[in-house]
């Protein structure tokens, strides 16, 4: 029944934001400056209704929901290209989706990329199923545009302890 | 990492197609996982391919202490009056429950039963009585029977994440209880702390109270089970016995067959009479079968009557009709001699003494034992 309640607020609402602060100082010699951060998304109740709080991971047990979040920015004074951020999933973890839905995943250790509803698991005597989210190993964002200086950006992905 | 996060709208439209794959975590991450994510990234600067950059954080799966017990089926326990458990090698009186891990950690788990207060019973019928002398025994062979000689630990020993294994409780049944009483009885399963094999039960496991720490915490999942509370470290269970007892009674009729004056004719219990004894022994019907069913009876008692065996001499006759023929100790299923009891044994006279053993005399069913005196 919570689950009930929790996919229908999911399916209300259409995008998540996060408001962050200013970016943590990075390595001055890059012209890239990368923070990740990870996010316990709870459930909680707030007078009476539901509200969906994200908490710094230390509480963290089989089926809570995480939050994976990619900062970076350019600190460089020209502008970075072909900026290809390679997520590899960490074992304990499933993925469920991204929040912007442009990433290529990979579910054969990064071999093989593309969207997930075009990749196929083999199930044997030359038989396929559809990937689902549970088969991710990689997630590939590749920025088209280019990251000019100062400008910065934001990558995150949902997934779930196993 | 301190900044505060708000949130103002959850999930996207992927949610909806990504909602349908949520999986079921059993045990799920071993507490104590370090959970690592890594990012990595390539790109250009002026044309040129710049050193890859990473990002990276970490943080440890807390332990998530969880646990379910049930009945291993929805079948009550059929016992007789009085089957206890004083020798756990003759028939204990057994109910099962099944005792499962769903924490993220191997753990021990104590054991205890109790008797359920008067009220419904889970397999039908109303609990209204209580068994005594519990004994709680492990399915150590894993084979879901009750193996005295090798099922003797009183306490799960390192259960495996998502394992889970028989628990048998073993009370004492009252010998007065009659057929259709229902006696029901919880098992409570505790967890405690595991890591070592052997020895005694673990340590109480304590959940972690304050605030979480970036360490390994312990977090009780455990719902409610019949008679424990929610998030408690533990689970409780119930099942039931139902008595069915034997409801025996028996009847002695004698039948005068031959008296030496007017034969067969009327014949009356004047000395020298042969007189038929039956010995009928009825299980009503709905009970348990009756099992081993013996019967003595002393002659020497009954005074002024002889067996008439083959071998005694026949009694004085005095009309035409000749004296039944000595028949013995028989065993049939009706006074008139007809039926078959097939496992009857033992059957004979020594002293005056008539005894045999009916066998089993199934509910419903009658089974007689037939011998003939003569009237001294």
């Amino acid at each position: 029944m919570r689950d009930l309640v929790i996919s229908l607020i999911r399916n209300i609402f259409l995008i998540i934001m996060l408001c962050v602060g200013a970016m943590t100082p990075g390595f001055a010699k890059s012209a890239i400056e990368l923070d990740s951060e990870v996010f316990v998304e709870r459930i909680v109740q707030r007078g009476g209704r539901e509200a969906i709080r994200l908490e710094k991971p230390q509480r963290v047990l089989p089926g809570d929901e995480l939050i994976f979040v990619l900062r970076y920015r350019n600190v460089s004074a020209t502008p970075a290209r072909d900026f290809v951020v390679t997520n590899p999933l960490p074992p304990a973890v499933a993925f469920r989706e991204t929040l912007d839905g442009r990433e290529q995943v990979s579910i054969d250790g990064g071999e093989n990329w593309g969207k997930l509803s075009s990749l196929q698991v083999p199930i044997g005597e030359g038989r396929f199923r559809a990937a689902r989210p549970d088969d991710v190993t990689h997630i590939r964002w590749t920025i088209l545009q280019d990251i000019t200086m100062g400008s910065e950006g934001k990558l995150t992905f949902r997934g779930v302890v196993k | 990492m301190n900044r505060n996060l708000r949130l103002v709208a959850a999930a996207s439209a992927i949610a909806m197609a990504a909602g349908i794959s949520t999986p079921a975590f059993a045990e799920g991450t071993t507490a104590g996982t370090s959970i690592n994510n890594t990012v990595t990234v390539d790109y250009q600067v002026g044309g040129v391919n710049q050193t890859q950059e990473d990002a990276s954080d970490t943080f440890v799966v807390d332990r998530k202490i969880n646990l379910t017990v049930a009945a291993s089926d929805t079948a009550t326990t059929t016992v007789a009056p009085g089957q206890d458990g004083t020798d756990l090698t003759v028939n204990p009186p057994v109910t099962t429950f099944i005792v499962t891990n769903t924490s993220n950690e191997v753990l021990d788990f104590e054991l205890s039963a109790a008797n359920q207060g008067n009220g419904a019973a889970p397999n039908g019928g109303n609990d209204n009585f209580d068994v005594s002398n519990f004994q709680v025994f492990v399915d150590s062979n894993g084979n879901g029977v009750f193996d005295p000689a090798v099922d003797t630990a009183t306490f799960i020993d390192e259960l495996a994440e998502d394992g889970n294994i028989a628990v048998f409780i073993i009370g004492d049944i009252p010998d007065t209880q009659v057929t259709d009483d229902v006696s029901a009885v919880i098992l409570t399963a505790t967890a405690r702390e595991g890591g070592s094999a052997g020895g005694s039960v673990g340590a109480t496991i304590t959940e972690s109270t304050g605030a979480d720490t970036a360490g390994v915490d312990t977090v009780f999942a455990d719902a409610a089970g019949d008679t424990d509370g929610n998030r408690d470290a533990a689970f409780s269970a119930t099942d039931d016995y139902t008595v069915q007892a034997a409801a025996i009674t028996v009847e002695k009729t004698s039948a005068v067959l031959w008296d030496p004056l007017n034969g067969l004719t009327n014949p009356k219990a004047i000395p020298g009479a042969v007189v038929e004894y039956c010995i009928a022994v009825s299980n009503a019907a709905g009970g348990a079968s009756a099992t081993n069913v013996s019967i003595s009876d002393n002659l020497n008692n009954t005074g002024n009557v002889t067996f008439y065996s083959a071998a005694a001499t026949p009694p004085a006759n005095g009309t035409s009709d000749a004296a039944p023929a000595a028949n013995g100790v028989v065993s049939a299923n009706a006074c008139d001699g007809t039926g078959t009891n097939a496992d009857a044994s033992g059957l004979g006279e020594s002293g005056g003494i008539v005894s045999g053993n009916l066998g089993t005399v199934s509910a419903g069913a009658t089974e007689t034992l037939l011998f003939r005196v003569t009237v001294n």
